[in-house]
């Protein structure tokens, strides 16, 4: 083919057989091409060729279907004929390929040719644009009421060829800006996405987030009713309300729990296990539902009403939304992680305060007592419990040993027991009836504290000139004494707890002497109630029947020994509470 | 930190909100109080100016949104004007030319609001 040759076939597109229409039609034709060619305006085509083939054939009704999918035809343009027709979709299958006159053509079984016969029409011409039927051209009677000639069927198919490739030229143009639009739709979409990620890192409150969250809904998707849930001490609670009626029941919600993809109220119908909840979402027009997922967990939902255009939500928008809302979760959760961390942090660091008061009111180093041999240990839990032993010089031959146990953890018990420890000092100097002094500190106690803390304690007086020892038992932990002899005895005289009344009947006193080799062993239930890995407690038993086996050692000896089997017995397990021993041997 | 101003004028019985800069998740929160204040002073007829606004994201729109129903109910509306390409844009794929007015300039959209409270 010549250059000149194909440039002519592409500037026509169909080439127009030139033999059989006459050269007085030439030109209209050209002209007709280069205007319908020059268009990229589907309407205008449209009208152009209806308006120049009526007037060409003097014909009074015409229209023009487009092919949609298919077999699929739909009424697009129409002239002369009711404009109400204009959308009717007819189903044409093997649609013809060449002209049909249709007062040749029976009804029978096509809907499509009594369509076209209602509307008057005798001719119907494909459009064809490289082989495929774009849509057809329909024409009525001509006015002068003579049938059509075959030149008037040439003129017909030439100018329906040439429409052809410019509708196609027209349709592919239109394809391009929807699939634009689209494109700029998701752009939009992810521009959203990620405007609202930048601010939620920002770590905002979580009503700030919500907040946030429907103005995005508002504005991306239209949706001019919602509710927004948060769950909150495992319910779900309503945020964000944006509704003509109540928000739904709770027992609505709970049909909704075990929702994991968005769905819409449609769909839920159908599905046993939402029946119910679908059923009231539906009532109060609600027609979708979102969740807003942490690992698999329904942390909050949104219920989305109907939208601005009053158009179904498309799966699109259902992603998009499930998107936006696990975006919102993730930042509240993430706030709300942050908090338990500054919080956690702030207990870490009371602890340590605790810890420093705790080993700061313990003796730093044990007095020298001659004819004696005394050593304590204190080893705090991480939680930081409230013991506390303490060993005083009261006068040269007087000595006060204390044990105790404040009720409760961290800083309270470290502070009560700072109390224990200020009163036992400014008592100790003066005070020498032990009874009257625990009366005296069990009512200060009482003053000072609520109804849930309370001391175990216990104190005495070793006098090394007479080697007796004085003491009071304030429902502490039953001291031992292990006699040289290998019997042992229990100091238990005494009274009440300390803070938990105020003292009605006083305190008893015990009196015990101490030969050479006698050993008083004090502890407190951070000793006896040691757990191993099965949860069994060390028990006194056990620490009796271990004492006896090693009541011959010198005092530090023994502390260290109880202490390793201890350890021995809890090994693997975390303390969780103080343990503290004092032991007291005459030499 | 994202630039974003807004302008308050009152005239003619249209209260005349300008914004300048970048209306996102961030600066909405502004865009609502400007509303919220002129709800709050009954003032319903509001004409929001976009000649300086740069960009508008959806939260941006949502603030639009969230207020235009109670507007209308107090017989009031929002009407934009002097927005550009890029702004009208996005109010066009939302579909938010189906829901406000807008116009080229101020002047054209002053004599379009209903209700015009006696000075």
């Amino acid at each position: 083919m010549s250059i000149k040759k194909r440039q002519q076939r592409r500037d026509t597109h169909k080439p127009v057989r030139p033999t059989t229409v006459s050269s007085a039609e030439i030109l209209p034709l050209f002209e007709f091409s280069q205007i319908v060619n020059s268009s990229l305006d589907l309407p205008f085509i449209l009208n152009t060729l209806l308006l120049t083939t009526m007037g060409k054939l003097m014909v009074s009704r015409g229209l023009v279907m487009l092919r949609r999918d298919g077999d699929i035809f739909e009424v697009v343009s129409a002239k002369g004929v009711s404009s109400s027709v204009a959308g009717t979709r007819l189903t044409i299958a093997e649609p013809p390929r060449g002209n049909i006159l249709l007062h040749r053509m029976t009804t029978k079984g096509s809907d499509w040719i009594s369509f076209l016969k209602e509307l008057q029409q005798a001719v119907l011409h494909p459009m064809i644009s490289q082989q495929r039927i774009v849509g057809f051209i329909s024409l009525g009677q001509k006015i002068s009421g003579s049938g059509f000639e075959k030149k008037d069927l040439e003129l017909l198919e030439s100018l329906s060829n040439i429409s052809a490739a410019s509708i196609e030229k027209a349709n592919i143009v239109e394809e391009l800006k929807a699939a634009n639009r689209e494109v700029d739709r998701k752009l939009q979409q992810l521009n959203t996405l990620f405007d609202l990620g930048k601010e939620f890192n920002l770590g905002l409150d979580d009503e700030r987030v919500v907040r946030l969250l429907t103005f995005s809904l508002l504005g991306q998707i239209g949706v001019m009713r919602y509710v927004v849930y948060l769950r909150q001490n495992d319910e779900l609670r309503p945020v964000a309300v944006r509704l003509d009626d109540r928000p739904p029941l709770s027992e609505a919600l709970t049909s909704l729990d075990s929702l994991r993809r968005p769905a819409l109220v449609s769909d839920l119908h159908g599905d046993d296990q939402f029946k119910f909840g679908a059923a009231s979402l539906h009532a109060i027009g609600i027609e979708a539902a979102v969740p807003m997922m942490i690992q698999n967990e329904l942390r909050g939902l949104i219920l989305l009403g109907k939208k601005l255009t009053e158009q179904p939500y498309s799966q699109a928008d259902l992603e998009f939304i499930y998107s936006l809302g696990n975006l919102a979760i993730i930042s509240i959760e993430n706030v709300r992680l942050f908090r338990e961390a500054l919080e956690k942090q702030r207990l870490d660091d009371e602890l340590k305060i605790a810890r420093e008061i705790q080993q700061g009111l313990l003796p730093q180093t044990m007095p020298v007592i001659a004819g004696f041999e005394v050593a304590g240990i204190n080893v705090p839990s991480s939680q930081v419990g409230g013991d506390y032993f303490d060993v005083v010089k009261k006068s040269d031959q007087e000595y006060i040993i204390a044990i105790g146990d404040v009720s409760g953890k961290g800083m309270g018990a470290a502070l009560l027991m700072s109390n224990l420890q200020a009163s036992l000092r400014a008592l100790a100097p003066f005070e020498s009836q032990l009874p009257a002094a625990t009366s005296r500190m069990n009512d200060l106690t009482c003053a000072n504290t609520g109804l849930d803390k309370f001391i175990t304690f216990f104190w005495g007086i070793l006098n090394v000139e007479t080697s007796t020892f004085r003491y009071v038992n304030a429902g502490h932990n039953l001291p031992f004494l292990l006699r040289s002899d290998g019997s042992v005895e229990r100091l238990d005289r005494g009274g009440l707890i300390l803070g938990v009344m105020k003292t009605l009947t006083p305190y008893e006193e015990g009196e015990v002497s101490l030969n050479v080799g006698d050993t008083i062993f004090l502890f407190t239930d951070g000793v006896s109630e040691a757990m191993d890995e099965n949860g069994n407690d060390f028990t006194e038993e056990r620490l009796e029947r271990l004492l006896l086996e090693i009541r011959n050692a010198s005092a530090q000896e023994l502390l260290t020994k109880v202490k390793c089997d201890i350890e021995a017995h809890a090994r693997g397990v975390l303390q969780s509470d103080d343990l503290t021993m004092l032991v007291v041997r005459r030499t | 930190m994202t630039d974003f101003k807004i302008n308050h004028r009152e005239g003619d019985g249209v209260s005349v909100i300008e914004l300048k800069g970048y209306l996102d998740a961030h600066t909405a929160p502004q865009l609502e109080n400007a509303f919220q204040t002129l709800l709050n002073s009954e003032k319903y007829n509001i004409l929001v100016n976009c000649r300086d606004l740069s960009y508008i994201s959806s939260a941006g729109l949502g603030v639009f949104m969230a207020y235009i129903e109670d507007v209308r109910k107090n017989h009031g509306d929002i009407k934009l004007t002097n927005l550009s390409a890029r702004v009208y844009n996005v109010f066009d794929l939302l579909g938010f030319p189906l829901l406000y007015e807008i116009f080229k300039e101020e002047r054209e959209a002053i004599g379009r609001f209903k209700v015009r409270p006696r000075s």
